[in-house]
């Protein structure tokens, strides 16, 4: 029993799952939602942030909808990876998360609002024991940040998910629901630089589907990670870049996001703008490569160190608009 | 029923004794019918078609062409298949309470209280243990027993064992966990290696009068061979590298658990899954304070061990304690953390590599000095501070060899033994040296070792009497397989290959627990009744390489059965005759020995009753499939059931018990017994690499892998040891580490952070068996568990700077740490983009076609001392002009032996060697 005890919800409806999350919020009774699993579980076993309540939405059918523009949040990450109607550089993302087994359960939603992740958090109970706690699960101690001691307003834990910088690349908006209603926003609005909010989510509120703009089969591009082993690893740091180009070898319009360096993924515009104002090929690549990795402020709390972290940012930019200069047009 | 029908042959089986088909010839085995002999599995010596190239083997006159040599699926892989195997944690008794251990949130504290009342109030809470409940000492050395089964005063390492509580239930035991209050003086924790062979106000462990000055040093070794003052005047070339290993953990599949349990007749049964069970029996008689005899340890199905399951380990204490408080049977089952708490992995180690080759091309000296991080317990370090320099004295011929050794306490979870144990990183670094030093000599690096290389029977420099050698061919076979003349030094930038070498122990020569001249190493009894299956007792211990299989297959080889008709027990202690377990890669070289020669004694008896039976003359007799028969004339002869039964008229079952015990080796130098060994296996691997100059990332595309294991007797198990060392291997030159963040902490002790390769890592294998036909192994084996591990590392090293030109000296070789030598190594080219490195390339000398010639030479002195009976014998030292009949510190002031350092050498040690500044407490006068 290593799992703790909580009290598992299962709604089989939308309504249904935000009346129950709508109806815990007003007795002020804590929950967490779980779609696939495989990223709150393990924490839940090793005691993080653990809650009373937990509310399933594996049994709501109508978030499970894929097309090329609607993606919804309880679709499988390997069900994106396979399925002809997913954005090739978004199935290639996909691709990489952990192993074909984790992607099998784990979900789109989930991947999104991934827990942010660091060496001082992802432990066991016995474990942050002996480092006295930390910010992010003080466990009620008001324990400092370990990575950046002596300050305890900000937890600096690092989003490590694969898909959000390329859906941010092809513009994509998340739609969200809650007991107040439903709302929608640019994806690169969502998240928050927080290691603990992390995000605009309300309690009580969900995400329920993403939607692509109407041209997205127009973009191409490419998404490189940077990780020890080809498989099970978050990302160290990870890069998408999707660009449009009309007949020219200059790109009518570029985008390139991060991920894996900071407490949310970012996207890059003022560095890919300054890019675009002075194009001169290749060496525009490698100045936009330079660029973001000075914008990109990774600590050390994740496998790799962040001076290596920063300098690969750069290796990773360049490799990822590699088919840019590709072909010419 | 039967193939002529004769249906009626059990009707009235009452009313015909001795009627039964029992005898039919080749009765027995799923196959009714005997097969009739392969003469392709008969050696030569014994008039079959078995070439043998290495010549004949005293065990010749025993194949019965059955198993052994043939690939076989291991004899309890069914159980694992079908998820009958029963591991630790599967054991599940009537009652069971569930243990957990309460463990220090401190790197080095003394405990003051520990407040367990409200823990025991709990609801479901039965018993609770300190370490006030079990106060004697153990370990698996019986010179360095310094642990306790719970904190006794201290606590040295986060993780480190304080209490244990038994529940009802697992919730209970955590809830109760939570709820024991433990009071701590926090102590100043020591966490570099280097400060621990500072003096210190609190060391670790006190060792009374032997306790070294006032440090943390646990062992420290100075050992002086040849003619080590002659190094710097005889070399023309040497390398010189300062390496960092990080510390790597086993990571077995399985974590440890145990079940204890106390039976109604007041004895103690522990249930886990150890590599060494009898000293876990001997430290739980110590630690409960009663007889061995009232303690059956009972070996569960290991799933996986690598030298992590081979101590005697505090919650196997924990678990019968609590069971003992409770009355009732406690289960541990540890969380994949306490795993990396308990650890027992390879040392965190600081290794000092000298290398000197002189005009010759010959090795003039070899001076190591390997500072190892023991962690919080000795554990098997007192060997391994050995283990780091002997285990280097070969397979090459050297001038001059000079070790100093040290192993330090640190507040970390302790060291121990891991496959490989103790030779892996000092191998690295010769291997590495060497190849540095070819390239500073400008020849080929297989040649050089080509040139070097010990002829077969001859003796190292420190005395260890080495007997079949398939070094030779191993290289020999790897450098045509790989193509290594059209790639060495020619593949472009980023594309590289490497050679690497290894040397290790078949066995220990010196049992860890008691006087070998009293007891035998290994010893195998076999039970055969009417039914004509042979039970064999013994105590190896199957860890997954297949111990059972191999006892089975030299049963089934002696007595020509096939493999269903013999079952192994080897589970209990109450049952099977004491051995000394897993370890040291000792169990095929002895088990195997000991079942040899009980199955000789059985097959003695069978042939007995056959010259009976047949009249035929006892010494033309020849045992095939399940038949005795006359060499001359195959149609006399009886069924193996005819001749069990005749032997069995007067006795009924028939027993035997065989033994093994090393002939007395070695020298007598302090430290002499460290590193002896029946016979050594030898290997030779190349790893071909691409690496990414870009971002520091490396890949091992190929791997020829040879390794000299005497003889195959289960190929198919050969190759899967060869294969997963170079899979565990590679994880520790590229990936695993266990890294300690900067308050000390562990960062990573869970499967998520602990990078262990994954299948997209690695690489395609090619194994290489080389089988030199060792005169004492069984059949002529040697080991083939850990010696193939050896070699992955250096090669991985080597082929990285045939890439990119740059050589490492810290592993795991991890891009970022790979990418800033990169870097370095551009800022000293003068180019910015490192896609523009120069490729390491090689014009040959021309002491290049000196070791050509020499090697050649050697060639032919190997075969000659391969065959020859009458060889004179070879020291050491022959290559550099002494007299190879006699040890040469007989024959050459020079090169005397020393085994304690000058003032002299004091007065400028290096890292390790200055341990020996300390005096120990005894000689200080002041204990």
């Amino acid at each position: 029993m290593r799992m703790p005890p909580f009290q598992l919800h299962t709604p089989t409806s939308l309504e249904e799952a935000i009346l129950i999350a709508g109806d815990m919020t007003s007795k002020k009774q804590e929950f967490d939602w779980v779609a696939g699993g495989t990223d709150l579980l393990p924490n839940y076993k090793w005691h993080l942030n653990v809650k009373a309540n937990v509310i399933s939405l594996a049994k709501i059918s109508e978030l499970t909808e894929l097309n090329e523009t609607h993606i919804g949040a309880m679709v499988r990450l390997q069900d994106l990876v396979q399925s002809s109607a997913t954005h090739p550089v978004l199935a290639k993302a996909a691709d990489t998360v952990a192993s074909i087994m984790v992607r099998r359960s784990g979900t789109v939603g989930g991947n999104i609002c991934l827990d942010t992740r660091c060496y001082w958090f992802n432990q066991t109970e016995q474990w942050r024991e002996s480092i006295d706690w930390c910010h992010k699960c003080d466990c009620g101690t008001e324990a400092d940040c370990r990575v950046i001691p002596n300050q305890n307003t900000l937890c600096v834990a690092t989003y490590q998910a694969d898909l959000a910088p390329v859906l941010m690349c092809l513009g994509a908006t998340i739609h969200l629901a809650g007991p107040n209603g439903t709302r929608s926003m640019a994806l690169s609005e969502f998240f928050q630089l927080d290691g603990m909010t992390r995000n605009v989510l309300q309690t009580g509120e969900l995400v329920t589907h993403l939607t692509l703009p109407e041209d997205v089969a127009e973009w191409q591009g490419d998404y490189q990670k940077l990780r020890q082993r080809e498989s099970w690893d978050f990302p160290e740091a990870g890069v998408a870049a999707v660009w449009k180009k009309n007949g020219s070898a200059k790109p009518s319009q570029l985008r390139v996001a991060t991920t894996g360096l900071e407490s949310i993924p970012m996207l890059h515009t003022k560095q890919v703008d300054e890019c675009l104002d002075g194009w001169s090929g290749a060496e525009s690549i490698n100045e936009l490569a330079e660029s973001i990795r000075k914008a990109v402020k990774p600590v050390q709390n994740t496998w790799f160190s962040p001076s290596y972290r920063r300098k690969m940012v750069k290796v990773l930019t360049r490799r990822a608009c590699a088919g840019l200069m590709e072909g010419g047009s | 029923m039967s193939k002529d029908g004769n249906e009626d042959e059990m009707v009235g089986y009452r009313q015909q004794p001795g009627k039964l088909p029992f005898a039919k010839p080749g009765s027995g085995g799923k196959n009714q019918f005997s097969r009739p002999t392969d003469k392709e599995m008969i050696p030569e010596s014994q008039g079959g078609d078995l070439a043998q190239p290495w010549g004949s083997h005293r065990h010749d006159k025993l194949v019965s062409g059955q198993i052994i040599g043939k690939p076989t699926a291991l004899v309890d892989g069914k159980w694992k298949v079908t998820g009958q195997a029963q591991y630790g944690d599967d054991i599940r008794l009537p009652g069971e309470l569930i243990g957990r251990i309460i463990r220090s949130p401190h790197h080095y504290a003394r405990v003051l209280s520990i407040d367990f009342s409200k823990a025991l109030e709990l609801p479901g809470v039965v018993a609770i243990a300190t370490g006030a409940d079990a106060e004697n000492k153990f370990g698996v050395l019986p010179v360095t027993k310094d642990e306790h089964a719970m904190a006794v005063e201290k606590v040295r390492h986060v993780g480190d064992l304080v209490a244990c509580v038994a529940a009802e239930d697992e919730a209970t035991a955590r809830e109760a966990e939570r709820l024991i209050e433990v009071e701590y003086e926090i102590l100043d924790s020591i966490h570099d290696m280097r400060d621990g062979l500072q003096d210190s106000e609190h060391p670790i462990h006190d060792r009374g009068k032997y306790h070294i000055g006032d440090a943390n040093v646990q062992k420290r070794v100075f050992q002086e061979f040849g003619d080590v003052d002659g190094i710097e005047q005889n070399a023309i070339a040497s390398h010189k590298e300062n390496w960092l290993f990080a510390g790597v953990n086993h990571a077995a599949t399985e974590p440890h658990a145990v079940v204890a349990n106390w039976d109604p007749s007041g004895r103690l049964t522990l249930y886990t899954p150890q590599q060494v069970p009898h000293y876990v029996h001997r430290a739980l008689a110590d630690v409960l304070e009663i007889p061995m005899h009232q303690i059956n340890v009972y070996r569960t199905f290991v799933g996986g061990g690598f030298g992590g399951k081979s101590d005697p380990f505090p919650h196997e204490m924990c678990s019968a304690i609590l069971a003992r408080k409770s009355g009732r049977p406690v289960r541990i089952t540890f969380d994949r953390e306490e795993v990396y708490w308990i650890n027992r992995g390879r040392h965190p180690s600081r290794i000092e590599m000298n290398l000197h080759a002189d005009e010759q091309g010959r090795i003039c000296g070899i001076e190591t000095d390997a500072l190892i991080d023991g962690g919080g317990f000795a554990s098997f370090g007192h060997v391994t501070t050995y283990y780091n320099g002997v285990l280097h004295t070969a397979p090459y011929e050297i001038g001059a060899f000079h070790y100093t050794g040290a192993r330090v306490w640190t507040n970390k979870p302790a060291s121990g033994a891991m496959r490989g144990h103790g030779a892996v990183n000092s191998r690295c670094a010769v291997e590495t040296g060497l190849d540095d030093l070819a390239e500073q000599l400008s020849v080929d690096p297989i040649d050089l070792r080509l040139a070097n290389l010990l002829p077969p029977h001859s003796a190292t420099i420190t005395g260890f009497r080495v007997t079949s050698i398939g070094m030779r061919e191993c290289l020999e076979r790897v450098k045509q397989e790989s193509g290594w003349d059209e790639k060495f030094r020619k593949m472009p930038l980023g594309k590289g290959i490497g050679i690497g070498c290894g040397f290790f122990i078949s066995g220990s020569g010196l049992p860890i627990h008691w006087d070998p001249n009293k007891f035998p190493h290994a010893t195998v009894h076999l039970k055969i009744d009417m039914d004509g299956g042979v039970t064999v007792h013994t105590g190896a211990a199957d860890i997954g390489q297949g111990s059972d299989t191999v006892v089975a297959q030299s049963v089934a080889e002696v007595l020509g059965l096939p493999l269903d008709l013999i079952r192994i027990r080897s589970k209990e202690s109450d049952t099977s005759p004491v051995d000394l377990g897993s370890y040291s890669s000792r169990v095929t070289f002895m088990n195997a020995n000991a079942a040899i020669s009980a199955a000789m004694q059985i097959r003695d008896e069978l042939l007995d009753a056959t010259a009976e039976i047949t009249g035929a003359e006892r010494g033309k007799l020849v045992i095939g499939d399940r038949r005795i028969f006359a060499k001359n004339d195959p149609a006399v002869g009886v069924s193996y059931l005819e001749a069990l039964h005749k032997a069995q008229e007067d006795r009924g079952a028939l027993v035997a018990s065989g033994a093994y015990r090393t002939p007395p080796m070695g020298r007598t130098h302090k430290g002499a017994a460290a590193g002896l060994a029946p016979a050594y296996s030898f290997s030779a691997y190349v790893a071909e690499v691409s690496v990414d100059v870009e971002t520091g990332q490396t890949k091992v595309d190929k791997v020829w892998a040879a390794h000299d294991c005497g003889k195959a007797l289960n190929p198919l198990a050969v190759k899967g040891q060869i294969i997963g060392s170079c899979h565990m291997g590679m994880g520790q030159v590229l990936s695993e580490e266990m890294k300690y963040g900067r308050s000390g902490h562990l960062m990573n002790p869970d499967l998520l952070d602990y990078k262990i390769p994954s299948v997209h890592e690695m690489p395609d294998v090619f194994p290489i068996i080389v089988e030199s036909n060792d005169p004492e192994g069984p059949f002529g084996a040697k080991e083939a568990g850990e010696g193939p591990l050896l070699p992955i590392l250096p090669a991985v090293c080597n082929a990285v700077y045939d890439a990119i030109g740059v050589r490492t000296a810290e592993l795991p070789i991890t891009p970022d740490r790979l990418l800033r030598l990169i870097e370095r190594k551009c800022k000293a080219e003068g180019v910015d983009d490192p896609l523009e490195l120069p490729s390491p390339r090689l014009e040959h000398s021309e002491l290049q076609s000196v070791l050509l010639n020499r090697a050649t030479e050697h060639a032919k002195r190997d075969l000659d001392r391969r065959h020859n009976e009458n060889r004179e014998p070879y020291h050491n030292g022959a290559l550099f002009g002494l007299d190879p009949t006699t040890p040469p510190d007989e024959v050459d002031e020079k090169w005397a032996v020393n085994v304690i350092p000058s003032e002299e050498y004091l007065a400028d040690p290096r890292l390790a060697g200055s341990a020996w500044k300390h005096t120990e407490r005894r000689h200080r006068g002041d204990s």
